[in-house]
């Protein structure tokens, strides 16, 4: 079963896995473990349980930069096979598991930083090999600092074969039983009459100027810009339209643009930090959206450090989004119709809280008789949605709270982290 | 925000990144940046950590992507 994991999100991580890397400052060879519990619970069904260890070593010399990177998410849980006023009765099981590996090959200089990153996912039915670069620059004074990036990803959908089918109302969704076989493991190959595999495109450009502002103040501004071309929906979803339950459909072009403003604000007599940002984003396809969080840092002696987040998300949905009623009364959108939730309006709620362990080494004596140092991270996030109508609720007669799994929490998923950071 | 709106603000942002780097040269001197080069004042210190919360809202939300980059603006290898 496809995760919905890859596209977009395969993209961001190449510029976020190795965000600390690029960065032109402490050099030092790193081996990092974290593992992340994420469960989302179901409305009267087994709940999504996602499991995702990553596994980071990186050699930072003075003048070359290596690091290799393992990542997984090994999924259980009910999804929605068909999207309607009532989606609890059509939910349906599933597992699998994602495979995703890395490298990264950089240059450092006293002053500049380039690196260039490849990775590869693998799962039943998505495949993706994804290059990038990122060059990042201290400018004169070293108090600004310029980072540009750029990934493309050439991603394959496995889909049901509909070659024949002339309505889209006729489109058939991929099962799990449907076969995705692939050459040499990263390449799809089509089942003629069963499968086909569809290209996706994904290429990702981000701008970020970070700047020293005061002594204990830095502020950082971002530029994201995205392109998919390509296969952009779930094979599996159906979408009740009509009477009809065809695959949903979706366009095939997609452009997505996002800014955002960041703050730490260092305060000395407390030994803590403050940290805010605020984030602006639209796209193509009519989703709008502002993100706001704040949190606060704390040292606790010398070994702990202690960090408290808020965050607040919330968009509008997609121009061709419609609540379940009115798909199956009204019809398509255009020629579009969806079941997807994270095209719909909603608003998402997160706190948490993380506890940090630092063992540094002093005195030229090293952790464990290895280590320059050593952290230790536990976390925990609790996530609240809000799910907001569509259309209009007047009209909708079966209302929109069964048409999502997860219509009647609203403490809809919470997520545990372990993790440990090694420098040596 | 449409696309003319937002294709406005982008133009604010660039023109601010282009003059911010002149402006701040001078900003914070070399021996003043002990608080800055705290862990706790660089931006997404732990790059697993930022991956994976990604990672969950990535697939929450629709409109994901461009958080920032990591590091700081400290320069203090």
């Amino acid at each position: 079963m496809r995760l919905q994991l890859s596209g977009y999100a395969a993209a961001l991580a190449g510029l976020y896995i190795w965000s600390h890397a690029v960065a032109p400052a402490v050099a030092d060879d790193r081996f990092d473990f974290t593992t992340t519990w994420y469960q989302e619970r179901r409305r009267g069904q087994k709940g999504l349980t996602i499991i995702h260890p990553q596994l980071d070593f990186g050699i930072d010399g003075d003048t070359v930069t290596f690091g290799l990177g393992y990542a997984a998410d090994i999924v259980t849980g009910a999804t929605a096979a068909v999207y309607s006023v009532d989606a609890t009765t059509a939910a349906t099981e599933f597992d699998d598991v994602r495979h995703q590996g890395k490298l990264l090959f950089g240059f450092r200089g006293s002053r500049a930083v380039l690196t260039f990153n490849g990775g590869i996912a693998n799962e039943r039915d998505y495949l993706s090999l994804s290059a990038g670069a990122t060059a990042a620059i201290d400018l004169p004074g070293k108090n600004t600092n310029l980072s540009l990036s750029y990934t493309h990803s050439f991603d394959e959908v496995c889909d049901r074969d509909n070659s024949e089918v002339i309505s889209t109302l006729e489109r058939r969704a991929l099962v799990g039983d449907d076969p995705c076989e692939k050459k040499s493991g990263v390449f799809g190959r089509d089942t003629p009459g069963m499968t086909v595999w569809h290209e996706l495109s994904i290429d990702t450009f981000q701008a970020t100027l970070t700047q020293n502002l005061s002594p204990t103040l830095v502020g950082q501004i971002s530029l994201f810009g995205q392109v998919l071309r390509g296969f952009q929906a779930n094979p599996y979803r159906r979408v009740r339209v009509l009477g009809n339950e065809p695959q949903e459909v979706l366009p095939e072009v997609r452009g997505r643009a996002a800014v955002s403003l960041r703050v730490n604000k260092y305060l000395p007599s407390l030994r803590g930090a403050m940290h805010g940002s605020l984030r602006g984003y639209s796209d193509t396809w009519g989703v709008n959206s502002g993100t706001a969080e704040l949190a606060y840092s704390q040292y606790a002696g010398r070994a702990l450090l202690f960090n408290f987040r808020a965050r607040i998300h919330q968009q509008s949905e997609a121009e061709f989004f419609k609540d379940a009623f009115f798909y199956e009364v009204e019809g398509p959108a255009r020629a579009f119709f969806t079941g997807d939730r994270e095209l719909a309006p909603i608003r998402n709620i997160l706190a948490g809280a993380k506890l940090s362990y630092i063992a540094a080494g002093e005195d030229g004596e090293n952790v464990l008789g290895l280590f320059d140092e050593i952290m230790v991270n536990i976390k925990g996030d609790l996530l609240f949605l809000n799910e907001l109508p569509a259309n209009s609720l007047s009209e909708n007669r079966d209302g929109i709270d069964a048409q999502f799994l997860t219509s009647d929490q609203l403490l809809d998923a919470f997520v545990l982290q372990f993790g440990i950071l090694a420098a040596y | 925000m449409d696309w003319r709106s937002f294709s406005k603000l982008c133009a604010f942002v660039v023109a601010v990144g282009a003059f911010a780097p002149a402006c701040g040269k001078n900003a914070v001197r070399a021996s003043e940046k002990e608080f800055l080069a705290d862990r706790i004042m660089r931006f997404d210190s732990n790059g697993q950590e930022t991956a994976a919360d990604e990672h969950v809202i990535s697939n929450r939300e629709g409109a994901a992507g461009g958080k920032g980059t990591g590091g700081g603006g400290c320069g203090c290898n």
